[in-house]
């Protein structure tokens, strides 16, 4: 992998998570709640993490872009104010990793 | 790519990873200690903002060297940056830069005329005698692999196998040496101890405090990266950035789990491990 490329990961993730800090502040009056699932989270979540770990899967787009978009969307559920966004988190990155797991080793 | 744009590229990567991996540290910490703890950006969100706080001057600070030394700091690592992810040059160069940092702490700490300051000073070179393990793991290495180079280190472990297998010891002493470089309530780093403050960071404010904490950053980053190197071999990014995680959450669950120790307690056990980390190598490599 490229530095560039590295450095742009790692931009989109710290924009991510600041973008995501914010807007669960403005949602989420709470300090911290428990058991409850952001249903728009999660699917960002799912989303984020599958484009990031499986971006071969789509072909027609470049891969660094999928990446930067998955990596974005992940950071946003995973930068979320202390306390939320851990279990959409989890979530996500089971899925996209089964999907991996399906794709590299299975199949 | 030309080599100033690698350069450039190289520090940026070493401050973002090394301020999420310092915001990871105090995620695993507050999650041992039952709290939900920050979130991971916090450390990077804290630095940035001293660049927008107002820059203020003691009174008592010695002009120019209170801002100079924010600037030597931060070169010394950039420095750091440049002869290890840029050009994988000698390990040698890498430790005299340890040497300096020790030297910038201690006036860093004198320079702001801080009571807490000048503590910070005193114990930097009081705990110059903990470096001890520093200079062990080069003599162990150069023993062990014939160079001091990276890119020859990396190549002997290409070829024999991880040196964190064979030389776990020398491996033991320089995580004791990244523990006393951490940042959030080390047992051993007994320059930044609560007890006084922040150490030699206390007067120093807005963007010179952002500086040093950027160097921070860079210098925590450049710890594990070497750890890694000389202990591994040569990663992928992906494969330095796991193992980054690995070894900060690790240093997070030692920080979390064992007191502050005092300066004395804190300089006799670093000299200690030191002591069974050389005796242990040598006797690995020659018996």
């Amino acid at each position: 992998m490229d530095n560039h490329l590295y450095l742009i990961y790692i931009l989109s993730f710290v924009i991510g998570s600041i973008l995501g800090l914010l807007l669960s502040y403005k949602k989420y009056s709470e300090p911290f709640i428990i058991n409850k699932i952001d249903v728009l989270a999660l699917i960002m979540a799912i989303i984020g993490w599958v484009l990031a770990l499986n971006a071969q899967l789509i072909p027609a787009i470049p891969e660094f872009i999928t990446v930067t978009v998955g990596v974005f969307l992940f950071a946003m559920v995973f930068g979320m104010r202390p306390g939320y966004g851990r279990y959409e988190t989890v979530i996500g990155f089971a899925v996209a990793g089964i999907i991996w797991i399906l794709r590299t080793v299975l199949l | 790519m030309n080599l100033m744009a690698e350069i450039l590229l190289n520090v940026l990567i070493a401050f973002f990873i090394g301020s999420l991996l310092f915001g990871l540290q105090r995620k695993v910490m507050a999650r041992i200690q039952m709290r939900p703890g920050p979130p991971i950006i916090q450390h990077l969100l804290h630095t940035l903002k001293f660049f927008i706080k107002e820059t203020v001057f003691p009174k008592t600070a010695a002009m120019p060297f209170y801002v100079v030394i924010t600037l030597i700091l931060m070169a010394i690592w950039v420095a750091a940056v440049i002869i290890g992810p840029v050009t994988h040059g000698p390990l040698l160069l890498l430790f005299a830069i340890f040497a300096i940092h020790k030297i910038v702490e201690h006036n860093a700490g004198s320079s702001s005329g801080s009571p807490y300051g000048k503590l910070s000073c005193v114990r930097a070179v009081f705990s110059a005698a903990a470096e001890l393990p520093l200079f062990a793991v080069l003599i162990i290495i150069y023993l062990k692999t014939g160079t001091m180079d990276l890119a020859g280190i990396i190549a002997y472990q290409d070829a024999h196998g991880a040196l964190l297998l064979s030389i776990p010891l020398t491996a033991l002493m320089f995580i004791v040496l990244i523990i006393s470089k951490s940042y959030y309530f080390s047992p051993f780093n007994i320059t930044l101890a609560k007890d006084i403050i922040s150490g030699f960071e206390t007067e120093h404010f807005g963007t010179l405090r952002g500086f040093i904490m950027m160097s921070e950053s860079i210098t925590w980053y450049m710890l594990v990266w070497i750890f890694l190197t000389v202990f591994i071999g040569g990663l992928s990014p992906i494969g330095y950035l796991i193992g980054m995680v690995i070894v900060t959450a690790v240093i997070g669950l030692i920080n979390a789990i064992t007191p502050i120790l005092n300066p004395n307690h804190s300089v006799m056990a670093e000299v200690t491990l030191a002591f069974i980390g050389i005796v242990g190598s040598i006797a690995m490599i020659y018996i």
